[in-house]
This record gives C-alpha cells, sequence and structure tokens, in this order.
C-alpha cells in the first residue's frame, strides 16, 4: 500500500506520543502510587442502607458497611477509616457536620448511597468518585497538612443537586483526639 | 426543478427527499436544543434566569438528547443518503422500507421529546429529567424510553436501506473497489450496529420494563456499563460523518484533491475495530469494575487516537494540496491562498482546527488516573463542546451551505450570513469552551444548576483565571453560539423557502484522490472480516466484566426507580 | 469569491510532485503542544495536587 514517507514518519511519532501517555499513565500507577477505584469494597443492599439511616435497621445488618460518624475510626498506628453516605441531597457526613480526619493520616474511606448516583469530589484535590447504590467505594488517601476541603456532588442526583455540599476538615492530631466522636 | 443544470435533487429524487426531510427534523432539533443551551449558559453563571434551578435539568436533558441525539442521527441520515447516491449514482429505494425509518425515527423523537416537556407543562403528565445519559436509578416516563428505542430501531432500517442499495449495486460491478464515500456509511453503520447493541439490551431487558413497573429493581451497574457500551461509539458515530466530509468534501472545496484514498479506508477499519472496547473510559473512577478492565480500556482508547492522527495528516495535506494549486508558497503562508471567504470551507477548516484542540483533552479524559483530576468537571463539557458541538456540529453546517443547494435546486440565500457564521461560531467556542476547560481545574462541576458558591469550606480556588472572568466567557460564548446557529438557520430557512433559480452556483464534481483505491490492498474492503474482529476485540473487553456484573444476579445488587 | 466552477487554481499538482512540507510543519507544531500541554496536565496539574487516591 502506498504511503507517503512524511506520512510513514508521522505515523511513528504518533504511536511513540501513544505509547508515551500510556508510559506516563503507568508511572503515575507505579511512583506516586495513584490508584484506581475498584471492587474490593464490596456490594451491599441499598434498602438496608436506607433502612439504617431512617433508624429502622441496626447498622450491623448492613453487609459490608458499618455507621456513618463525622470523626473518623481509628485502626492503627496513622491507619483510620470512615464511612460516608452520599444521598440524595446531602453527604453524611460532610453536610451537617464535617467529617474530620487528622493530619499525618492514611484514611481509608467506603461510601455508598441508599438512592441514586451520586459524586464525591473533594474540590481542588484528586479525590473524585462516582457512588451507586448497592456498591461500596473503597479508596486510601493520605491526608499530610491541616484545612478544609469543601465536597460538591458532581454527578446529577435529581432536581436539587445543585445544594448537595460538604466539608472534608483535616485538624492537627491533637485536636483531632480530643474532639467528640 | 428550475435550474438549466442537473442537480443531485434531478438525478436522484428519492435519495434527495429522505435527505431533505432528515434535514428538516435535523435543524429543528438544532433551534430548539440550541435555544435551552442559550438558556442554560446564563443560567448557570447565574447572569440571567428565567427559570427556577431545578427546572435546569429538563433543559439539560432536552438539550443533550435534541442536540446530540436527534440532530446528530437525523443530519447523519441525510448526509448518508446523499454520499450512498452520489458515490454509487444510483437513487436510494425510496419504497415504504425508506419511508419507515424516517417515520420511526420522527415518532420517536417526538415521542421523547414531549416526555421531556411535559416536566415543564403541567398539562402533561410525563416527566424525564434523567439527563441525555438516563443513569439508572434516577426514572424517566416510559415513553422516554420507547421514543428512543424507536429512534435507534429507525437508525438500523437506515443502515439497511443504504446496505441494499450498495448490494444491488454490488450485483452490478462485480470486483470493483466499494466507491470511498459508500465505504465509509457502511462501516460507520457496522460500528454503529456493534455499538448500540449496548443501550438496545440496556433499555429493552432492563430501563423500559423497570420503568413500566414490569420488574421493581434492576442493577444500576449493568445498566451503566451497556450505557457506556454504547455511549464511546457513538461519539464517533458522530464523528466519522465529519469525517466523511472532511476526506471527500473539503479537498474540493480547497480546490484539490484528497491525499490519499487508501489511508481513508485504513482509518475507517479502525474505527471499526476499536471504537467500542474502550467504553469503561467512562466509568475509570466507578465502583464495582476491576482497574485490570480499566487499564485494558485505557490502553484501547490510546491506540483510538491513531487513526485521528493520521486524518489530521491526510486532510491537512489535501488541503495544502488545494491551497497550493491555488498558488499558494511557502511552509506556512499556503494557508493565505485558501477560500476563507466560501462558508463551506471555512466552517470545515475552524471545525477540523478546533477538533485539534479537543482531542487534547480527550486524551486527558481518557488518561486512567489522570481522570481523576478532570471527570464529571466542566472539562468535560468543555471538551465534548469542541467534539460533536464543533467537529461534528460546525462541519454538518458548513456542508450544508454546499449540499443544500444541491438538494433544492435553489441557490444560497444569505450568503453573507453564511460567510460570518463559521467565524462566530470559532469566536464563541473558543470563548466559552476554554473558560469550561479552565474552570473544570478549579472543580467546577458540570451538569449542575449552580455550582455552590458559597462553600462553607471556602469557595472554587483561583487557577488559570478567576471565577467571575470564567463565568462571563462561558456567557457571551454561549451567546455567541446561539447567534451562530440564527445566522445558520437563517441561511437554511432563505434557501429552502427562497425561489427557483436559474443556476445553483454550486460545482458538485469531486476529482479523484491524488492516490486513489486502487494502490491499497483489496482485503481493505473486506468489511465482514473487519467486522468479525472488531465482535472479537467487543468479547474480550466487555466479556469477563459484563459475566461478572451478571453472575452475582441479573438484577442484583438492585435498586428502586427514584423519580427526580 | 462564488462558489462556481471557477474554483480558483492556477495550476495543476499531480501525484508525484506534491510533498505536503506545510503539513509536516503544521503537525511537528502541533506534536510540541500536545506533549508540552501533556506534561503539564499530567505532572503540574494532577500529581502537582493532593491528596489523591493510593489505595
Amino acid at each position: 500500500m502506498e504511503v507517503h514517507r512524511f506520512e510513514k514518519i508521522w505515523t511513528a511519532a504518533a504511536l511513540l506520543l501513544i505509547v508515551g501517555f500510556i508510559s506516563t499513565i503507568v508511572y503515575g500507577a507505579v511512583g506516586p502510587g495513584v490508584t484506581m477505584v475498584e471492587d474490593d469494597g464490596g456490594t451491599t443492599d441499598q434498602a438496608d442502607v436506607s433502612a439504617a439511616l431512617a433508624d429502622e435497621l441496626d447498622w450491623s445488618q448492613v453487609e459490608n458497611f458499618e455507621a456513618p460518624t463525622p470523626k473518623a475510626q481509628h485502626v492503627s498506628g496513622d491507619k483510620y477509616e470512615a464511612y460516608v453516605v452520599t444521598k440524595q441531597f446531602a453527604f453524611q457526613p460532610g453536610t451537617g457536620q464535617p467529617l474530620r480526619v487528622p493530619a499525618g493520616s492514611t484514611v481509608t474511606l467506603y461510601v455508598t448511597s441508599p438512592d441514586v448516583l451520586h459524586g464525591f469530589e473533594m474540590v481542588g484535590t484528586n479525590v473524585n468518585l462516582i457512588i451507586m447504590p448497592g456498591q461500596i467505594s473503597e479508596i486510601t488517601v493520605e491526608f499530610d497538612e491541616p484545612g478544609t476541603y469543601s465536597m460538591v456532588c458532581s454527578e446529577y442526583c435529581g432536581a436539587a443537586h445543585h445544594v448537595m455540599e460538604g466539608r472534608v476538615e483535616v485538624v492537627p492530631q491533637s485536636q483531632f483526639d480530643s474532639t467528640e466522636g | 426543478m428550475a435550474t438549466n443544470e442537473t442537480t443531485f435533487a434531478d438525478q436522484f429524487p428519492k435519495s434527495a427527499r429522505l435527505t431533505r426531510l432528515s434535514f428538516g427534523v435535523a435543524f429543528t432539533a438544532l433551534a430548539i436544543g440550541g435555544l435551552f443551551g442559550l438558556i442554560q449558559a446564563l443560567h448557570r453563571t447565574d447572569i440571567y434566569r428565567v427559570l427556577p434551578s431545578p427546572d435546569y435539568y429538563t433543559l439539560l436533558t432536552g438539550h443533550g438528547v435534541l442536540l446530540a441525539l436527534v440532530f446528530t442521527t437525523f443530519f447523519i441520515a441525510g448526509l448518508f443518503s446523499w454520499g450512498i447516491s452520489n458515490s454509487l449514482d444510483r437513487d436510494l429505494p425510496g419504497d415504504w422500507i425508506s419511508w419507515s425509518w424516517w417515520i420511526m425515527m420522527t415518532v420517536g423523537t417526538v415521542m421523547a421529546a414531549l416526555a421531556i416537556i411535559g416536566a415543564l407543562i403541567p398539562q402533561i403528565p410525563m416527566q424525564a429529567d434523567v439527563l441525555f445519559t438516563f443513569y439508572v436509578p434516577l426514572k424517566g416516563h416510559p415513553v422516554f424510553y420507547i421514543g428512543v428505542v424507536l429512534l435507534l430501531v429507525g437508525s438500523w432500517v437506515a443502515g439497511y436501506d443504504w446496505f441494499r442499495t450498495f448490494w444491488s449495486w454490488r450485483k452490478d460491478n462485480r470486483g470493483e473497489r466499494i466507491p470511498l464515500q459508500t465505504f465509509m456509511v457502511l462501516i460507520t453503520m457496522l460500528m454503529w450496529y456493534l455499538s448500540t447493541m449496548g443501550v438496545a439490551a440496556e433499555v429493552l431487558i432492563f430501563v423500559l420494563p423497570w420503568s413500566l413497573g414490569l420488574v421493581s429493581q434492576i442493577d444500576p451497574l449493568i445498566t451503566r456499563t451497556l450505557f457506556w457500551f454504547f455511549g464511546h461509539p457513538v461519539v464517533y458515530f458522530w464523528l466519522l460523518p465529519a469525517y466523511l466530509a472532511w476526506y471527500t468534501v473539503l479537498p474540493k472545496l480547497s480546490g484539490g484533491r484528497l491525499f490519499s484514498d487508501p489511508l481513508a479506508r485504513v482509518v475507517f477499519v479502525l474505527f471499526l475495530l476499536l471504537s467500542t472496547p474502550v467504553g469503561y473510559h467512562h466509568q475509570y473512577i466507578d465502583p464495582g469494575i476491576s482497574e485490570g478492565f480499566k487499564f485494558v480500556a485505557m490502553t484501547n482508547t490510546m491506540f483510538l487516537l491513531l487513526p485521528s492522527f493520521l486524518t489530521a495528516f491526510t486532510v491537512v495535506a489535501s488541503i495544502e494540496h488545494g491551497a497550493r494549486q491555488r498558488g499558494g508558497k511557502g511552509y506556512l503562508s499556503w494557508l493565505r491562498s485558501l477560500p476563507w471567504d466560501e462558508p463551506a470551507f471555512t466552517g470545515m477548516a475552524l471545525a477540523g482546527l478546533l477538533f485539534a484542540a479537543g482531542g487534547f483533552s480527550g486524551m486527558v479524559n481518557a488518561g486512567m488516573n489522570l481522570n481523576y483530576l478532570v471527570h464529571n468537571t466542566l472539562w468535560v463539557p468543555g471538551h465534548f463542546h469542541l467534539t460533536v458541538g464543533t467537529a461534528a456540529a460546525l462541519t454538518f453546517m458548513a456542508v450544508s451551505y454546499w449540499l443544500v443547494p444541491q438538494l433544492t435546486g435553489k441557490k444560497l440565500r444569505l450568503r453573507a450570513f453564511a460567510l460570518i457564521q463559521p467565524y462566530v461560531w470559532f469566536l464563541g467556542m473558543t470563548l466559552m469552551s476554554n473558560a469550561m476547560h479552565r474552570g473544570g481545574l478549579i472543580g467546577l462541576p458540570r451538569r449542575t444548576a449552580e455550582p455552590e458558591w458559597n462553600l462553607p469550606g471556602g469557595s472554587f480556588s483561583e487557577g488559570i483565571g478567576s471565577l467571575n472572568e470564567i463565568q462571563l466567557q462561558i456567557a457571551v460564548g454561549g451567546i455567541l453560539l446561539f447567534t451562530g446557529i440564527v445566522l445558520f438557520l437563517a441561511v437554511m430557512v432563505a434557501t429552502w423557502m427562497g425561489r427557483e433559480t436559474p443556476t445553483i452556483d454550486v460545482d458538485s464534481t469531486i476529482p479523484p484522490a491524488l492516490s486513489g483505491a486502487e494502490n491499497s490492498p483489496r482485503i481493505l474492503d473486506n468489511y465482514r472480516l473487519w467486522f468479525a474482529i472488531a465482535v472479537v476485540l467487543v468479547v474480550i473487553a466487555y466479556g469477563v466484566p459484563l459475566w461478572d456484573m451478571v453472575a452475582d444476579g441479573v438484577f442484583s445488587p438492585g435498586s428502586n426507580p427514584v423519580t427526580p | 469569491m462564488s462558489t462556481d466552477a471557477d474554483d480558483g487554481t492556477v495550476r495543476e499538482i499531480g501525484h508525484d510532485e506534491f510533498d505536503p512540507v506545510g503539513t509536516a510543519a503544521l503537525i511537528v507544531v502541533y506534536f510540541i503542544i500536545l506533549v508540552v500541554m501533556w506534561v503539564f496536565m499530567y505532572f503540574v496539574e494532577f500529581l502537582g495536587r493532593g491528596p489523591t487516591v493510593v489505595g
């Protein structure tokens, strides 16, 4: 097949560029260790989550999930975990009371929805998830410096989608330990 | 027709009729969808509001469906009907089968549109505030989903109309290479058949029965996955017709010839093979899908850049050929020798230029972990307004300036409007899209009536630009784009309604390519082979993950409907 | 300029006489822009901001 030599050179350059893009992405996964959210959070029954939120069911009956609390729970060392529910039209915790994590911690977040799809996006960061009823999104994030992050719902969830917002507060360890959980 | 010359409409009246009627629906959808877009742009920037914020989502659904599903599909149906007859030198049968596709598509459109608009009109007891992607568990009225199905099935029958015309040509032309425009239509439709399997399964097996109450719960993960099985290739369904115009019409408008017919064929085959097994790149941040499948989708997507990179070279080389035949010289000054005062040329050339930018933001979207940065932010509409909104839409408008006179036997009217329209679009899109990209980087979400200005933790940080300046550019850009639509529609209406003229002032002849089909291996025309390979690639990419999703229960973990 | 048969051609250039040097120049510029923008987006905008999902 006849291909002009300029176009042959361009094809080679384009393939090089494509491989370059793929390599950068692999580097991001291997070097800084950026990980995609997967299926290891497991599944749950969204009706159970909904019932537990309404105090009609005990959280221990909800598969793969625990009661959401504003203060992250200590696991060991600098590891913490937090359970968050995204629902129409609030983050719990987040909207009423902010989610609190200590500075210098590694937090595993478990997020699910009792109703429709939501987004869990910490504005200005790379923490950005789709939350799906029936699925639990499990991610681990390192929070180094104290500060406050805003959360917005980034996936259309109904007529009041635009008011759905919340807060994540990264507080110094001593302040974290002394507050009520 | 009263012209002294023989136009396409004279030679192929049935094809011309179907094309005109398809364009008619397309342009109507463009008008309404475009108006919604203007209202949205002014609403979410808080500059001028005519509706309460919950109604924003009704308009947004209308904007997406009317522009990205109706305007596109109908225009493409018209363009492909023209392309088949033009390249095969043969009219479409124009029998009840031909008419059935147009009728099905139109009835489906009206049903879906009524269901959407119903949210704003108390007398219509329907709503479909579910957006163009209609993600479950949000539920619209069943009439919406039935409308979408009819639009889809109609498009399948249209494809059959083109295939059977090709087969009848084939009987009289054994051994001939498939004419390029027909080749492009057939390959695009094969990709369409393969990809629409996903959304057809989603709607017919899951969403429609669920919306009718026949099944109480369906799994959002399966339905979303089936949607994106279709949702990525649909963008190539929009793009490949634009490529058809760029490869076969734009060189002629530039005063030159297509640089390489063989490469055009290779590009289309690559799209057939790779467009569908990439859908997971829309689900990088979804739960329930392992990183391995996301990685495979990422690599497939990155290689899918290749046919577009090749297109850039071949199309620009063809334009350059035209410029040099018009006397152009030097490394860059040949650009000045091009017919910038010819609306059809200018529209397509500017569409291609903006597409080069939109391609880049698509590369970012495709970048798996990089997607965390931009997913569901305003960056994403910034991207797709450059691609479907310009590469496709502006090209469609540009090609109409050249084609509609040939379809109606009437000269182009309001030429001055046609002349400035592409430049107005270019300016409006540059302003709106660049602001949307920057807005996304400072964290502004998409698909929201009011980005939450008063965030408790602080507002959107200023990045490359401030919030106010970004909002202003989006509003001004949106106004300019709507002006562009008005200009275009004015030209179309004036031309269509105008008197017939002795001449239509359009040279419809397309010169042969510099390197013709005879320089390419015959196997390229073996569309059955390419389709088979495409199916295998899809099974590899989707077989295991879809099986996993179904294995834990076809309808579970399930969700009940939620009315938005 | 009209859209009729007079398309402004002043000379014919055949297959063997045509080397798309202008296209080559433009595509090199585009290539460079892509590389620079990608590096900026990935290493400055993306990796340069945190927190990030690392597990």
